[in-house]
């Protein structure tokens, strides 16, 4: 019989229950109840600037073709064909005319609208194309070149659903003269673990890094955390930390820290080229905003920026049990190209699956999903107090901001999470 | 393929002498030896500080049709996105990097690797493409099996472009690119020493 969600994450989520990580009917309620439901994050503007241009892209487990189209739109479509439900897309990205579904050769445009069905003139009676197109994901939206999909047709608008979160996005987007763009295909690999810990991970959950990864980060960058750092939920679900740097701060200080050490071996060039951006960046985003120092950020449900390491990924789930997770380098706009491949390498050094840090980070993930599998624990479930009732709002930034050691951030994703799953169940 | 390219395909035997092949196979297979022994810091040693160390990342490019018919249409470079690329290799490093990856291995707190997984890597194939001076163009193969407790057991396999530097002291990597041959990343890192 179905299980009662208030039994799994208790009304101020300060205790979850190890299932809501491991179990298999709570995992077919997150994929009608969110990932049927929320706005997900597809892909940049930046990938499909041409038409023709396509990446894949996941909703949950439903593989999607992002594409442009002749008409300059943004198309976004199930791939799998209507004939026999093969992929008609096997390439990752690409520049194309059309989609071709290997099996009978069914032939969709790349907005997925089907324009030929080879073995249609032996037969006499001829098939509605118009109705055998590619599945169109119902709702497509981009805010500031980052393109959202949803599978709910009534659902608010996107820049509803984004919210102040908005706000702290902009902290980054907009220091730079023409934004931000995605640097080419994401890393791409599996992880053992449950979707949710990447995502808990990069919502607010700072605090690991001076335990989890005290072998790599050094001391004073994990005591300009605590001293300086800041967690805001924007929103429930939504989070966003940084260092909120004082007035005085040395212009380096706040452009690149120890996590720029792709820039500071970079030379002086990239580096004169960020001290710029930051002398610029009151300007730009405003006093407050310009003493901001991004650490990581989350958007419901699956969706982060490692704004210290110039990253975005999401967080696909593969059932209970298994994360495929996405991380694309994310670099300014207007930079030169080769200072863009000195910045990527502040991600790829330290995370993707080839990372410093990120391999204890995998770790800690798959031994959570260990420990939410075991047996007779189920009296013993997570704590997620810390920090209970200390969040407050702030007349200058919106929502509500607290020390990075408040969980608050998680207690948030998990009430809206149990209003999700209480909705799937009817 | 054309006979002028099978040709130049082929190792010069004025430039690479038994006794030189026999120097570079006993080179890897030092290098494997001590990467199985856990002596990091032994083999950063056989690094330059010059070092430049690539794995590129792997992608499912489209199939240009006019491609069709030739060996081109399916070549690995084609999915390869290193450091030259516009795209996101999965590992671009310089010297410092790797010092920093050899410390990390030296701490207790380096969770991932605590308790240590154990790997044992076949190093073959070992082909000296040319020799420009003091500089080696070698490829090898590699299989490794990594085992860590509490994990299941993993196969890593992939090739070695490298170019070596020949000195006083025995052979330096000075480039070192890492072409892994998985096609789904299931691997529990991709951060070894490879």
């Amino acid at each position: 019989m179905s299980i009662s969600i208030a039994d799994v994450v208790n009304d101020d989520a300060t205790l979850i229950s190890r299932r809501a990580w491991s179990d298999p009917e709570l995992y077919e309620l997150e994929k009608r109840g969110i990932f049927g439901k929320a706005w997900l994050f597809l892909a940049h503007e930046s990938q499909i600037r041409e038409s023709g241009d396509f990446v894949q892209a996941y909703m949950g487990e439903t593989p999607i073709i992002v594409s442009r189209g002749p008409d300059g739109a943004v198309y976004a479509n199930i791939n799998s064909c209507s004939h026999r439900g093969l992929p008609v897309c096997r390439s990752d990205h690409g520049n194309t005319t059309k989609f071709v579904c290997p099996y009978h050769n069914w032939n969709y445009d790349v907005t997925g609208k089907l324009v030929a069905i080879p073995q249609e003139r032996h037969v006499k009676g001829r098939p509605d194309k118009s109705k055998l197109g590619l599945k169109a994901v119902p709702r497509v939206e981009s805010w500031n070149g980052m393109i959202f999909g949803s599978f709910d047709p009534e659902i608010e608008s996107l820049d509803d659903f984004l919210g102040d979160m908005r706000f702290y996005l902009d902290a980054f987007f907009a220091r730079f003269p023409q934004g931000i763009e995605f640097y080419g295909a994401p890393q791409r690999w599996k992880i053992n673990a449950n979707w949710k810990l990447p995502v808990e991970n990069q919502l607010g959950d700072v605090n690991h890094g001076p335990f989890l990864h005290a072998a790599v980060i050094p001391p004073e960058a994990n005591a300009e955390v605590f001293e300086l750092g800041l967690s805001v939920v924007p929103k429930p679900g939504h989070g966003a930390t940084f260092r909120l740097m004082p007035e005085d701060a040395p212009v380096e200080s706040v452009a690149w820290g120890f996590e720029g050490m792709a820039t500071l071996l970079g030379g002086a060039e990239v580096q004169d080229y960020l001290r710029e951006i930051q002398a610029q960046a009151k300007e730009r985003v405003g006093p407050l905003r310009s003493r901001m120092k991004g650490l990581t950020y989350g958007v419901y449900p699956n969706l982060s920026f490692l704004w210290s390491n110039t990253a975005f990924k999401v967080s696909h789930p593969r059932g209970p049990g298994q994360v495929e997770y996405w991380s694309w380098s994310v670099v300014p706009a207007d930079a030169p190209d080769d200072f863009k491949k000195i910045m990527r390498g502040n991600h790829t050094a330290f995370f993707g699956p080839g990372g410093i840090l990120e391999q204890e980070d995998s770790e800690a993930w798959v031994q959570q999903f260990q420990g939410s599998k075991i047996d007779y624990a189920e009296d013993r479930p997570y704590f997620y107090g810390l920090g209970l009732g200390e969040e407050q709002e702030r007349s200058d930034m919106p929502g509500l901001v607290s020390v990075t050691a408040n969980e608050f951030y998680a207690r948030h994703f998990f009430r809206r999470w149990r209003g999700a799953l209480e909705a799937a169940q009817g | 393929m054309s006979d002028e390219k099978m040709e130049s395909d082929c190792y010069d035997p004025a430039k690479v002498t038994p006794a030189l092949q026999l120097d570079v196979e006993q080179f890897y297979y030092r290098e494997a030896r001590l990467l199985d022994n856990r002596q990091y810091q032994s083999w950063l040693a056989l690094c330059s500080e010059a070092i430049h160390y690539v794995m590129p990342a792997r992608t499912n490019p489209l199939v240009d049709n006019s491609e069709r018919g030739n060996e081109s249409m399916i070549s690995i470079e084609r999915e390869l996105e290193g450091a030259d690329s516009t795209g996101t290799p999965i590992r671009n490093e310089t010297y410092p990097y790797l010092m920093l990856r050899v410390e990390r291995s030296f701490k207790p707190n380096a969770w991932a690797e605590n308790p240590p997984a154990r790997t044992r890597r076949i190093v073959g194939n070992i082909e000296i493409l040319d020799v420009q001076d003091d500089r080696l163009s070698v490829t090898s193969a590699f299989h490794l099996h990594y085992s860590r407790p509490g994990s299941e057991n993993f196969l890593y396999a992939g090739q070695r472009r490298d170019v070596l530097l020949r000195g006083e002291d025995g052979y330096k990597i000075l480039d070192r690119v890492i072409i892994m041959d998985v096609a789904e990343i299931v691997l529990p890192t991709l951060g070894l020493f490879l």
